[in-house]
């Protein structure tokens, strides 16, 4: 395995060298920044820093890559700096969350949209799940629901904040299911909402895949449901939205990569776009995020430039009604 | 007493050496103006992928220990507050340093961050699952009422006028709300691009602490260098430990709440070490000295800041909730590692769990001592001649808000704060308040919010605010801290502390 | 107390008091409602006491805060000027250690009582600056990888 991904990455590199050779055969001659926008310890934070620490290797970008934290406003504050501030010189990197900064792109009050950014390449994707605490009465989303109907806007339910994944899953679950749900926003992001779940301040809450089955293994919440077209490996047992019968699809769940702003270079946007992927494939790299619970699954630039035109899709028909 | 069962694993030649790179590492990098133990921490995390667990959590929780106590260093011999934690540090501390005595306000400074930092490991030894219940135990309602109490200790804290503290403080509440609001997403007071994220804390604190102590030195001038000179007083240790432990108030009532706010999540230590020294001072004969440097000032904030250290990870051990953002940051160490926070994270990892605490509770003593070999040699800062000193602090300034989040507006934030301070300074007001009600803001906003909209889709406003003993206590609280300051105002004791002690 | 604090105080407070009445007026004014709920509560405490405060000032009742004295106003003008110029402009434009260097040097060399003839005084100044200069790159370039602006001569 090990020997196929130094190959491939050989032949990458002798691929894109006719690209370098148009004045950037050195790059990148320096350490490079990658801006996460969010703050030091959270999920995005986290991954980005496992999934870049490979990236001095000679068969990746041969220069470090330092994590710069701008965090603020569910994300806004970052992205903002990165769409009328980064330098698009290739050395400044952002991550992306989808359906994040789409959703917020389409609330309007922010300077980015899908074409502010350039993507290189996705690394996780993060299902949001239903969780209730351990000892509560509800043990399907059936449960959750009945109590909906029975009180139209009283079943309490905590999430990350307003237009990221975990209020898009909300959305759609008051789609689905036809009733008025309490959605509280918590600003302590994913952390913070999972404590609500715990601590019993509300009923229910949608949570990061990755966040809820620790929070399972530690034995303080049931997991319902999982907003995505499939069961996760991490959680065979947990049927999905649609297995019980509510017509939702993967609209809200947390698409994590890699982003260059609009306007970089195009010779660098391919050279990264070729080596990115198979800096993410590094097995140390896949072991570390196994191990701490978090989803992977790369796709390539062309694979998440499609992605992003599905969600703006989806997300302004989703969005549209409020 | 499994801690001592796996005391053993601390002192291998190699955890041992990890041990003392984490905490000078820390106590280096605590002291840099503008790192906060949270990014010092995240800055450690790299080093820990080539590391075993056991090692990596050894470091981390060293550097985690001795950055709290670092920040103490730049604080009282620059005034400039590594960290929010350290604030209250800077109102005494510094003051002790311009009299020459700053070797005594680092040697007070350490033992009390030990003595605090030891009995909230200890109590997060012992008491871990007892506590996790009570860190759990603060929803929306009760951290709204908690916000409240601090906004009410804002009036009567490190200001000789009530109305003054409680105007600072309301600049401070002001300017937490420029940005985007963290619930709706809305742009408020947005009047200029800097600002469009927000005022981050560290810079702003940077600004509203050195700078107008920059600016003062300027207003000196030209002098002879005989006019300034600061003989500095040596002091010895054995002083220092019976000058803390002589201080029994100041150090009961500072460990005491920060291990009590360290355990809350969300509200952290950023408020610790001002709470204690405010309480201090109220109940302190002498409440008149703080201000003008006085041993207990220092005591109280520092022995609170590091209490709260091992509480802080309550939730997170026993949870997995991260209680506070380094205690996130200490999560991603974990989970690299594969090891998951929780109940049965001390019957499966022990091995990597009780190093890690026994870790905390060492480092607490290398970094007291340390701290103590430097005392007497970095108080020497304080003879730095006046005009070489503005330039360094207006260099570090710079560097360190820079540094944040590489964001020239946070610069130039933090210029204009610091500005607008030296002369509001000038006029009574003072920068303690202001910082407390920047940080006081968005809680006490968020948890309202939160709180608002749990309440309206259940049992209504009135009923979710005012139901349960937890909100009463606090409620009650409030009400006598706000009757006390009255009382002290309408005694009229409070307008010569501080005047007299600078003018 | 003299005239020229008491015109002080009242020019800062009625400043201040501006500053709260018109963070009152966007509060109340701007939308959406449901995100200055907070603000309104705020700043109407902020303006009630910024006015107290003002009208006090104004009654010459003011009890704290010394004001400036002429001499510290001439005093600190030249160091304010440089501070003020290094760095709202010269940490971008010229760079943070090219900016930091000068205004380092300029500011020893404005403030630093030791006469300005002898040559030793410069040799002294150059080496406190360079060696500063070394501990700010090695602390925040080398070990901290923080990036800064681009340096003019680079």
């Amino acid at each position: 395995m090990k020997k196929w991904i130094a190959g491939a990455a050989l032949a990458l590199t002798a691929m894109t060298g006719s690209a370098m050779a148009e004045g950037h055969g050195d790059y990148p001659e320096r350490p490079i920044m990658l801006m996460v926008s969010y703050g030091a310890g959270g999920a995005t934070d986290f991954q980005a820093r496992i999934v870049t620490m490979t990236a001095g290797n000679d068969d990746a970008l041969q220069m470090p890559v330092a994590i710069l934290n701008k965090a603020g406003a569910g994300g806004r504050v970052g992205w903002n700096w990165f769409a009328t501030q980064a330098e698009a010189d290739g050395y400044t990197l952002g991550a992306y969350n989808v359906p994040h900064f789409i959703a917020q792109s389409i609330e309007g009050g922010v300077d980015y949209s899908v074409d502010s950014f350039e993507p290189i390449a996705n690394w996780g994707a993060d299902p949001a799940v239903f969780v209730v605490a351990a000892d509560s009465e509800f043990n399907s989303m059936a449960d959750v629901i009945a109590y909906a109907t029975e009180n139209p806007g009283g079943l309490t339910f905590s999430g990350a904040g307003l237009f990221v994944g975990h209020h898009i899953a909300a959305l759609q679950l008051e789609k689905a299911a036809g009733v008025k749900l309490a959605y509280i926003p918590n600003n302590a992001g994913g952390a913070g909402a999972m404590r609500a779940v715990i601590a019993g301040e509300v009923l229910g809450g949608v949570n990061n895949l990755s966040d809820a089955f620790r929070a399972r293994e530690a034995g303080t919440v049931k997991i319902l449901g999982v907003f995505d077209l499939e069961r996760n490996a991490f959680l065979e047992d947990v049927p999905t939205m649609m297995e019980q019968g509510y017509d939702i699809d993967n609209a809200s769940v947390n698409f994590r990569g890699v982003m260059v702003p609009a306007g970089t270079d195009p010779a660098i946007i391919d050279h990264l776009a070729a080596v990115v992927p198979t800096m993410f494939e590094n097995s140390r790299v896949a072991s570390r995020m196994a191990a701490g619970g978090s989803p992977m699954q790369i796709m390539t630039r062309d694979e998440v430039i499609e992605m992003w035109a599905q969600r703006q899709e989806t997300l302004e028909e989703l969005l549209a009604g409020l | 007493m499994d801690f001592l069962f796996y005391m053993g694993d601390v002192f291998t030649p190699i955890n041992f050496g990890l041990l003392l790179l984490g905490t000078i590492g820390g106590l280096i990098l605590g002291a840099t103006p503008g790192l906060s133990p949270t990014m010092t921490v995240a800055l450690m995390i790299p080093f820990t992928f080539k590391l075993e667990p056991q090692q990596g959590l050894i470091l981390l929780g060293a550097a985690y220990t001795s950055t709290v106590a670092g920040g103490a260093v730049s604080a009282i011999l620059l005034k400039i507050p590594g960290a929010p934690a350290n604030i209250a540090t800077t109102l005494d501390g510094h003051t002790m340093a311009q009299k020459g005595q700053g070797a005594k306000a680092l040697q007070l400074s350490f033992i009390a961050s030990a003595i605090g930092g030891l009995f909230g490991v200890f109590l997060l030894i012992f008491l871990t699952p007892v506590l996790a219940k009570w860190a759990l135990a603060f929803g929306p309602s009760e951290l709204f009422w908690l916000a409240i109490l601090g906004v009410t200790v804002i009036g009567t804290l490190d200001s000789s006028s009530v109305v003054k503290g409680l105007l600072s403080g309301c600049i401070g509440l002001w300017l937490a709300t420029i940005g985007f609001d963290d619930i709706m997403g809305a742009q408020r007071f947005i009047f200029h691009s800097s600002v469009s994220g927000g005022i981050n804390v560290i810079p702003a604190l940077i600004g509203l602490f050195a700078i107008p102590q920059v600016i003062t030195m300027f207003a000196k001038g030209r002098k002879g260098t005989d006019a300034e000179i600061i003989s500095v007083k040596r002091h010895p240790i054995g002083a220092a430990f019976r000058e803390v432990f002589a201080r029994k108030r100041a150090l009961s009532i500072g460990t005491a709440i920060g291990s009590i706010i360290g355990l809350i999540p969300g509200v952290g230590g950023q408020i610790a070490g001002l709470v204690a020294y405010d309480q201090s001072k109220k109940i302190s004969p002498e409440s008149a000295k703080f201000g003008t440097g006085h041993p207990e000032g220092v005591i109280a904030a520092e022995s609170a800041n590091n209490a709260m250290v091992g509480p802080s990870l309550v939730p997170l051990l026993t949870l997995s909730i991260p209680g506070s953002p380094t205690a996130a940051v200490l999560l991603g160490g974990l989970l690299i590692h594969g090891i998951f926070p929780g109940p049965t994270l001390f019957t499966q990892y022990p091995q990597v769990v009780w190093p890690f605490i026994n870790s905390m509770l060492i480092g607490q003593i290398l970094m007291c001592v340390f701290g103590l070999l430097i005392a007497g040699w970095a108080a020497n800062v304080a003879r730095v001649p006046p005009a070489v000193m503005a330039a360094v602090v207006l260099g570090l300034a710079v560097f360190g808000s820079y540094s944040v989040q590489h964001s020239m507006g946070d610069v130039y934030v933090m210029m204009a704060l610091g500005l607008a301070m030296f002369f509001l300074e000038r006029f009574g007001f003072s920068a303690a308040p202001l910082v407390l009600g920047l940080i006081l803001g968005p809680i006490a906003e968020a948890n309202f919010m939160q709180g608002a909209m749990i309440a309206n889709a259940t049992v209504g406003q009135m009923a979710y605010f005012f139901t349960g003993w937890l909100n009463w206590l606090l409620i009650v609280i409030v009400v006598v801290s706000i009757g006390y300051s009255i009382w002290m105002e309408l005694r009229q004791r409070r307008y010569t502390t501080k005047e007299d002690a600078t003018a | 107390m003299t005239d020229l604090p008491r015109t002080q105080h009242i020019v800062a407070s009625g400043l201040i008091a501006g500053v709260g009445l018109s963070v009152a007026y966007v509060s109340f004014t701007q939308e959406p409602a449901g995100a200055f709920v907070f603000p309104r509560l705020i700043s109407s405490v902020f303006a009630v006491l910024a006015i107290w405060t003002f009208i006090k000032a104004l009654l010459g009742r003011t009890k704290v805060g010394a004001g400036i004295s002429g001499t510290e106003m001439r005093n600190m003008a030249p160091g304010l000027a440089i501070a003020i110029i290094y760095i709202f402009w010269a940490a971008k434009a010229l760079g943070f250690y090219t900016a930091t260097t000068l205004t380092f040097f300029i500011l020893l060399t404005l403030y630093d009582p030791a006469p300005h003839g002898d040559a030793r005084t410069w040799i002294k100044r150059v080496l406190i600056t360079a060696g500063f200069m070394a501990v700010m790159y090695g602390l925040f370039a080398l070990l901290l990888n923080v990036f800064t602006p681009k340096e003019i001569f680079s």
